[in-house]
């Protein structure tokens, strides 16, 4: 059954057999009472439609508007009382008393609305709404503030982790320092001090790892800024990758490193050459830098003095053959007593030659 | 005994071996066998100890008896047993008690590696009773006037947990051997390798170098025995480097720094 537009969806609980209890005339106008009130509660609307068939066919408009007026009184405190109310008011029209049906209506609207100070709850009801409306607008920025929340205590464990390894470089880099050649230390520093800007945890593999470059002459101190330099770039972008370039523990960090290198260091084969020059010789040789000569003024009879590093060729092969060819003359001069020789020896020197050979006129 | 004597007869030399006398220890050795003294030989790895002994054994026409000694041997190894043999318990001599009843030489190699006990037993021998008490089968052996114990001894290996006692070292007339000078050791790579002047002169210039190292890292110095080795391998067509490689540098050390080194010195001949 259709009603068209004007009476909506009245159709779902009007049914067949209550509209045709409806006088004819009066059908359109039940159909909009019914929905009218349905609006308040679909179990109203239900109840109403029930009811009203038996007041329209008494042809008493004030009757049946008082019916809607008094149902809606109750509704509008509670619907499951207005529908029970709906469904019994009718009954009680027919009663000798007028002012039952009213009574009534008032009995059950104050027991459904409850005592007068009860009242203060539907304020504290609208209230509660007018905060939750609040707090639904506010739900975007506590949103945003819960994501800066986060924000901020990252920075803060960054900042912990930061001072935690500031700490450990302060402890670290005094032995450090005690151990690296005085003169690499300024460019060290400037190193170690700008990777400790970047990140202070891979300033402390830097610390370490240039230490070893330096001392062990495997770079220049110009080489190992560049090495850092390119260190920085690498940290700049992934802080992870970047502090394993500085332990060297990255592919990229030892090919820099190989591009970087000049030469090879006297210390990483320094033993070889003493035992081959001892082998040699047959003398307890010692295999000295000319650096730390420099530094400790100490010569000995028995020191092959050596550069740090040597860089006659791209390859490091043939750079040990330069130093195997530079201990073996030492050797060969520790051996046969080139060095022995002093001016004090000179009168023995000739008395013994002239012995040997025949004195010269 | 029949068959033990026939088994010591296989221990009986046939062909002279080679060796090069290094000073008067052929005298030494044939003076204390005369005064049935015994004997020690003192010397580092492969300088020639065991073959001198081999030598005079053929010189002397003995048999020769040689115990390989090694920290599991005991003085019942050496002396002998009661071993199982069927349903009864029958006793078996040891190689020392074998070669003092047939009587020539017997040579306990390395003796210094071998359980306390050995060198105790070896004592009654070493002194003018000349006897071997078997113990566990309560017999008095006594080593006829041919018999001649000799050990040998390396003390670059000893220390103090491993050393002969001097109760045991006061026993025997000791000669002590060292590798041999440049021209000997020439000689003798040229008798035992085959080789020629050049690569043995190359040989014993390597040894000598090498041997500069005894006191800087490496325990001993390259032996003749191995001096012979190389000489083989190159015998044998293997590249020179090569062969001393294998035979000079890698088997003395385990130093890498140290093998690289003699690697160098190899290379500074071939």
């Amino acid at each position: 059954m259709t009603f068209g537009p004007a009476v909506g969806n009245v159709g779902m609980y009007v049914a067949r057999e209550m509209l045709a209890a409806v006088p004819e005339d009066q059908r359109q106008s039940y159909l909009r009472m019914v929905e009218e009130i349905s609006e308040l509660k679909y179990q109203l609307g239900v109840e109403v439609a029930r009811q009203l068939p038996r007041l329209l066919a008494e042809h008493d408009p004030e009757l049946v508007a008082r019916y809607l007026d008094q149902v809606k009184r109750v509704a509008s405190v509670g619907w499951k009382s207005g529908v029970e109310v709906a469904k019994q008011l009718p009954d009680l029209y027919g009663a000798p008393d007028d002012s039952l049906a009213e009574s009534y209506v008032e009995i059950i609207t104050h027991a459904t609305n409850g005592p007068s100070e009860d009242t203060g709850t539907s304020q504290l009801a609208d209230e509660l709404d007018r905060l939750e409306r609040e707090l639904r607008e506010m739900e975007p920025k506590v949103k945003r503030a819960q994501e800066l929340r986060t924000q901020l205590a990252a920075r803060d464990r960054r900042d912990e982790k930061r001072r935690k390894h500031a700490v450990e470089l302060a402890s670290a880099l005094p032995p450090i320092l005690a151990r690296l050649r005085p003169r690499y230390r300024p460019p060290y520093l400037l190193q170690v001090q700008q990777v400790a800007g970047a990140d202070p945890e891979a300033s402390l593999e830097a610390a370490d790892t240039l230490l070893d470059l330096l001392n062990g002459d495997r770079v220049s101190p110009e080489g190992a800024a560049e090495w850092v330099s390119r260190g920085l770039e690498v940290l700049e972008r992934n802080k992870e990758v970047g502090r394993g370039y500085f332990r060297l523990g990255s592919k990229y960090a030892l090919e820099v490193l190989e591009e970087l290198k000049e030469g090879l260091a006297l210390k990483s084969i320094a033993r070889v050459l003493k035992l081959y020059a001892t082998a040699l010789s047959g003398r307890d040789v010692v295999i000295r830098s000319t650096a730390d000569v420099e530094l400790s003024g100490a010569r000995n009879l028995e020191n092959i003095v050596l550069p740090p590093d040597i860089r006659f060729f791209d390859d490091d092969d043939k750079n040990f053959i330069a130093y195997k060819v530079a201990a073996a003359q030492g050797a060969g001069r520790i051996e046969f007593g080139t060095y022995a020789f002093s001016l004090e020896s000179i009168p023995e020197t000739v008395s013994a030659l002239e012995n040997r050979y025949g004195g010269r006129k | 005994m029949g068959v033990e004597s026939q088994r010591v007869e296989d221990f009986r030399l046939t062909r002279e071996p080679y060796y090069v006398p290094l000073g008067n220890e052929i005298e030494l050795f044939e003076a204390a066998y005369e005064s049935k003294l015994p004997v020690m030989l003192k010397g580092p790895t492969g300088c020639g100890k065991t073959r001198f002994v081999e030598h005079m054994s053929w010189r002397l026409e003995r048999t020769l008896v040689t115990v390989a000694c090694h920290e599991d041997l005991t003085a019942s190894d050496l002396v002998g047993k009661y071993t199982l043999s069927g349903d009864e318990t029958v006793w078996q001599d040891g190689p020392l008690t074998t070669a003092v009843k047939a009587g020539g030489i017997a040579y306990l190699d390395e003796v210094v590696e071998a359980r306390k006990d050995t060198t105790v037993v070896i004592h009654p021998l070493t002194d003018d009773r000349r006897i071997l008490p078997l113990e566990k089968k309560g017999e008095i052996v006594s080593a006829p006037d041919d018999f001649q114990l000799v050990i040998s001894y390396n003390p670059g290996y000893q220390s103090v947990l491993k050393d002969l006692k001097h109760s045991t070292k006061q026993r025997f007339v000791a000669i002590e051997f060292d590798y041999p000078p440049p021209d000997i050791e020439e000689t003798i790579l040229k008798s035992e390798a085959k080789v020629d002047d050049d690569v043995a002169a190359k040989l014993v210039k390597i040894a000598e170098k090498v041997r500069n190292l005894r006191t800087h890292g490496l325990e001993e110095g390259v032996s003749t025995r191995l001096l012979v080795y190389a000489g083989q391998l190159i015998q044998a067509g293997v590249e020179p480097i090569a062969a001393c490689e294998a035979t000079i540098c890698k088997p003395i050390t385990d130093d890498i720094e140290m093998q690289r080194s003699i690697i160098e010195i190899i290379a500074t001949q071939f």
